[in-house]
């Protein structure tokens, strides 16, 4: 066994309420290739974050090449040797690739300007040095491809790694990887470790030799790559969790009522799609972030405006575009979106209020709107998602996020939508809550309505869903029916694996 | 592999582009030359050096303040405390005049070292105690017009000779001093926006995630933006007095919604990052000189500010529309 570089011990990070890490332990050794694997949500951003001096752990220890390591910032990192290329790409848009490539101190006196053609040539040895030879150093970064942009990106985290580079999925925008691929190769030769993350396994196979998997903020194992096949890393990645939280999901007839049918759409990262829900049936979305999942429900509830497509609602051809329009169309979508607290709800008004908004002619007399009839309109659409009728009268942003998911949930009930769109309607709420949640949407079908919802929970798409639908690169992937459906199969279509795949309705 | 072939790479300029002309103080230094070739036709007397002289000294101050809102602007935040600093400079150099050169340069670091003080309470209750910008710089403001006040109750009080005639005058009777600090100013800027600090600035108001996440100190650029406004205002009160000769506890007043104008004239963004220092002296320059060309046309100074108002709408029209006609060209 090589020399570890970093080690972090029982490693754990909290937001508020939320656990991020609760123990992460790894050992990255010297010139080392290591992975790390997991869903959506099972903390490698954070871990990434942690190394990198973004954000600071809550407890946990952290050693770099033998001594506590534990940064405050980017800065501090890198004078450890640690060095990130972020996922989210860290280029200010209108400055020069030179100027970004040593940033922040692209001038090595503090009071007086380097010249610009001392900027460029030490810029263009860092190129030279990564063997970037096609994109000039004084290019500016906003009139790049995505792709460039990417590479400069690596190539600065490659420029400061003396210990460890991280590369947070460092070929979302790389057509071929074969140039990091190669860079990498050099950097281990000097001993530097490379901590790699990626959703794409093949790649991390060719690169990588050890993964370690993370599931829930926690390590669950590392594994020599070589000696574990693709099943078995999902099925690390998954887990397994208890089934007797769902009961028996249910089905569409096959000669049910289509409700909403969408040809062609292209929105945002979707790019011609085609899905049709039926009556009855409530239709899972599987996707990792970021494959245009956002978009695709944001056009459907009206927020986003599509770029081509036809939308049918209810038989009646539909241009969406704004929410008002999406719940007027036909029978009416009616969109739960994923940022409650900054897109869904008033926080200083009642519950009653924000579940009535949109029936607010039924709560008023000549124009004007009272608080008791408010609640009388509200009651019954709160009994359906099990919202206790105290709470009515309660300022929104004092309850909890399970209430105020409730809320929400019932203000698209009282639309009196036939189909209704929820992003991740359980994400971050209470297992009771959870339990409100299905139960409603179950309902909601049972009464001829439909349901398309997008979870980043895999086990909650399978124990709901008809069927589901998976999503990877702004185009549905697979359409799994509900006799296939196993987290292992969704979890292998959304990493875009090829085998098996289906094309979709 | 040699330097020459990255050179001549194909992304590689030695013109700067369509974008870089326009986002730089180029549109509004033509706006400025327009003008002043107007002003110099409908007023021939406008050329004499005398009227150089009184338009520059008038400008001076407002080119200051905008110069100092800049700085704050370009990181993405705004201050309003310019009213406040630049009334204060200027009832303390009123009521405490010292004679002489020297007189004059020890008032002018009384001036600058209030709008430090000023500028660091702004700058830590912003950047590092995270308040925000509008009310903790409303804050700031109504302290030091309230202390204005108190340190000169009614317009008065005097200022040194010195400052009132030879920093109004010109430099070997041909170039007006006001000229030689616009000057100045400018090329300070030239410089200090390609330091690591001018950087960090620019980089902010950019994108102040991706700042952070170059290694860049985001809090503490903050903080010295609110340093460098507070000086600039510290000096706009300075040349204010110098102009008026007199104190007056609410002279800063009119600076407060002019030095907006300005900065948005010369093509500052608001959201941050876009613009520079040069621009917003040429916005305050042309926000003065077009008063004293509709002044000269005959218009009636009850429209002066209706045609202001307009202009500026057009200029932020078009930098609005060269943003969207150049960056339509880089998404896919």
């Amino acid at each position: 066994m090589r020399e570890g570089v970093l080690q972090t011990s029982a490693l754990s990070k909290r937001y508020g309420a939320t656990v991020a890490l609760s123990d992460v332990s790894l050992t990255i050794a010297q010139g080392e290739v290591h992975a790390i694997l997991g869903e959506n949500g099972a903390g490698k951003s954070t871990l990434v974050k942690i190394l990198s001096g973004v954000v600071r752990s809550n407890s946990g220890g952290m050693t770099l090449a033998g001594e506590a390591y534990d940064p405050h910032s980017i800065s501090r990192a890198r004078e450890r040797g640690v060095a990130t290329a972020f996922q989210e790409l860290s280029l200010i848009p209108n400055m020069t690739v030179g100027e970004n490539l040593l940033l922040p101190r692209a001038s090595r006196r503090s009071f007086w300007p380097d010249s610009r053609s001392s900027i460029l040539h030490r810029s263009a040895d860092v190129l030279r040095e990564w063997q970037v030879a096609d994109i000039a150093p004084d290019a500016i970064v906003e009139d790049l491809s995505l792709a460039e942009r990417q590479r400069v990106e690596i190539t600065r985290a490659l420029s400061h790694a003396s210990r460890l580079l991280i590369l947070d999925e460092p070929t979302a925008a790389l057509p071929d990887p074969e140039w990091l691929f190669e860079q990498i190769r050099r950097l281990t030769a000097r001993g530097v470790a490379v901590m790699y993350i990626s959703h794409r396994l093949g790649e991390v196979r060719e690169i990588c030799e050890r993964a370690t998997v993370l599931r829930n903020g926690q390590t669950i194992d590392t594994v020599d790559l070589s000696g574990v096949d693709d099943d078995g890393i999902f099925a690390m990645m998954v887990g397994r969790s208890p089934d007797s939280a769902f009961s028996e999901p249910v089905a569409a007839r096959p000669d049910a009522e289509v409700i909403v049918d969408v040809r062609g759409l292209s929105v945002g990262k979707v790019r011609s799609l085609d899905l049709s829900l039926k009556a009855g049936e409530i239709v899972g979305l599987a996707a990792l972030e970021g494959q245009g999942q956002q978009d695709l429900f944001r056009a459907l509830g009206g927020a986003a405006r599509p770029g081509d497509g036809k939308i049918t609602v209810g038989g009646q051809a539909a241009t969406l575009g704004s929410p008002r329009r999406a719940l007027r169309a036909g029978a009416g979508i009616a969109f739960v979106p994923e940022e409650r607290k900054t897109e869904g709800i008033f926080a200083n008004l009642t519950a009653a209020s924000n579940i009535a908004l949109p029936e607010i002619s039924r709560a008023s007399h000549a124009g004007i709107v009272y608080a008791g009839l408010e609640k009388n309109v509200s009651r019954e659409v709160a009994s359906k998602v099990a919202l206790s009728p105290r709470y009515l009268g309660f300022n929104v942003g004092s309850l909890s996020g399970g209430n105020q998911q409730k809320v929400l949930l019932a203000r698209a009930l009282i639309t009196g939508a036939k189909c209704l769109v929820l992003f991740d309607p359980a994400r971050g709420v209470d297992v009771g809550t959870k339990q409100s949640i299905y139960a409603m949407m179950r309902d909601f079908v049972a009464g001829g309505g439909t349901i398309l919802f997008y979870s980043s929970e895999l086990s909650e798409l399978v124990h709901l869903s008809s069927r589901c639908l998976v999503m990877y690169g702004g185009r549905l992937v697979a359409d799994v029916a509900r006799e296939e459906l196993t987290e292992e199969r969704l979890l292998a279509a959304a990493h875009g694996h090829s085998h098996e795949m289906k094309v979709a309705v | 592999m040699a330097s020459t072939q990255i050179n001549s790479g194909a992304q590689s300029r030695a013109l700067p582009t369509m974008r870089q002309v326009v986002e730089s103080a180029f549109p509004i230094i033509v706006i400025y030359l327009v003008m002043a070739t107007i002003y110099s036709v409908v007023q021939p007397s406008a050329l004499s050096l005398y009227s150089i002289e009184s338009l520059f000294n008038n400008s001076l101050p407002l080119m200051l303040a905008a110069a100092g809102a800049t700085f704050v602007i370009l990181q993405g935040g705004f201050d309003l405390s310019v009213a406040g600093v630049i009334s204060l400079a200027n009832v303390v150099v009123a009521v405490a005049p010292i004679e002489g050169p020297l007189g004059a340069l020890a008032n002018f670091a009384m001036v600058v070292a209030i709008g430090l003080v000023v500028g660091a309470v702004n700058g830590y209750v912003v950047a590092y105690l995270r308040i925000q910008a509008i009310a903790a710089t409303l804050a700031t403001m109504i302290i030091c017009k309230g202390v204005a006040l108190l340190v000169l109750g009614a317009p008065g009080g005097y200022v040194s000779d010195f400052m009132a005639y030879e920093l109004t005058a010109s430099i070997f009777g041909a170039v007006p001093i006001a000229v030689v600090i616009a000057v100045a100013v400018m090329m300070f800027w030239s410089v200090f926006r390609t330091t690591n600090s001018g950087r960090s600035l620019l980089s902010v108001g950019q994108d102040e995630h991706a700042a952070a996440l170059s290694g860049i100190d985001v809090a503490k650029a903050r903080f010295m933006s609110f340093l460098w406004a507070g000086a600039f205002y510290g000096a706009a009160g300075y040349m204010l007095a110098a102009q008026t000769a007199t104190g007056n506890p609410n002279g800063g007043d009119p600076f407060l919604l002019l030095c907006f104008a300005a900065v948005a004239l010369g093509g500052t963004a608001f959201g941050g990052g876009r613009g520079g220092v040069t621009a917003s002296l040429f916005g305050a320059a042309t926000l003065m000189l077009m008063q004293k060309v509709l002044f000269a046309v005959g218009v009636s100074s009850f429209y002066t500010g209706v045609i202001q108002g307009a202009i500026m709408i057009l200029a932020v029209l078009f930098s609005a529309f060269v943003q969207a006609a150049t960056s339509r060209r880089n998404t896919p």
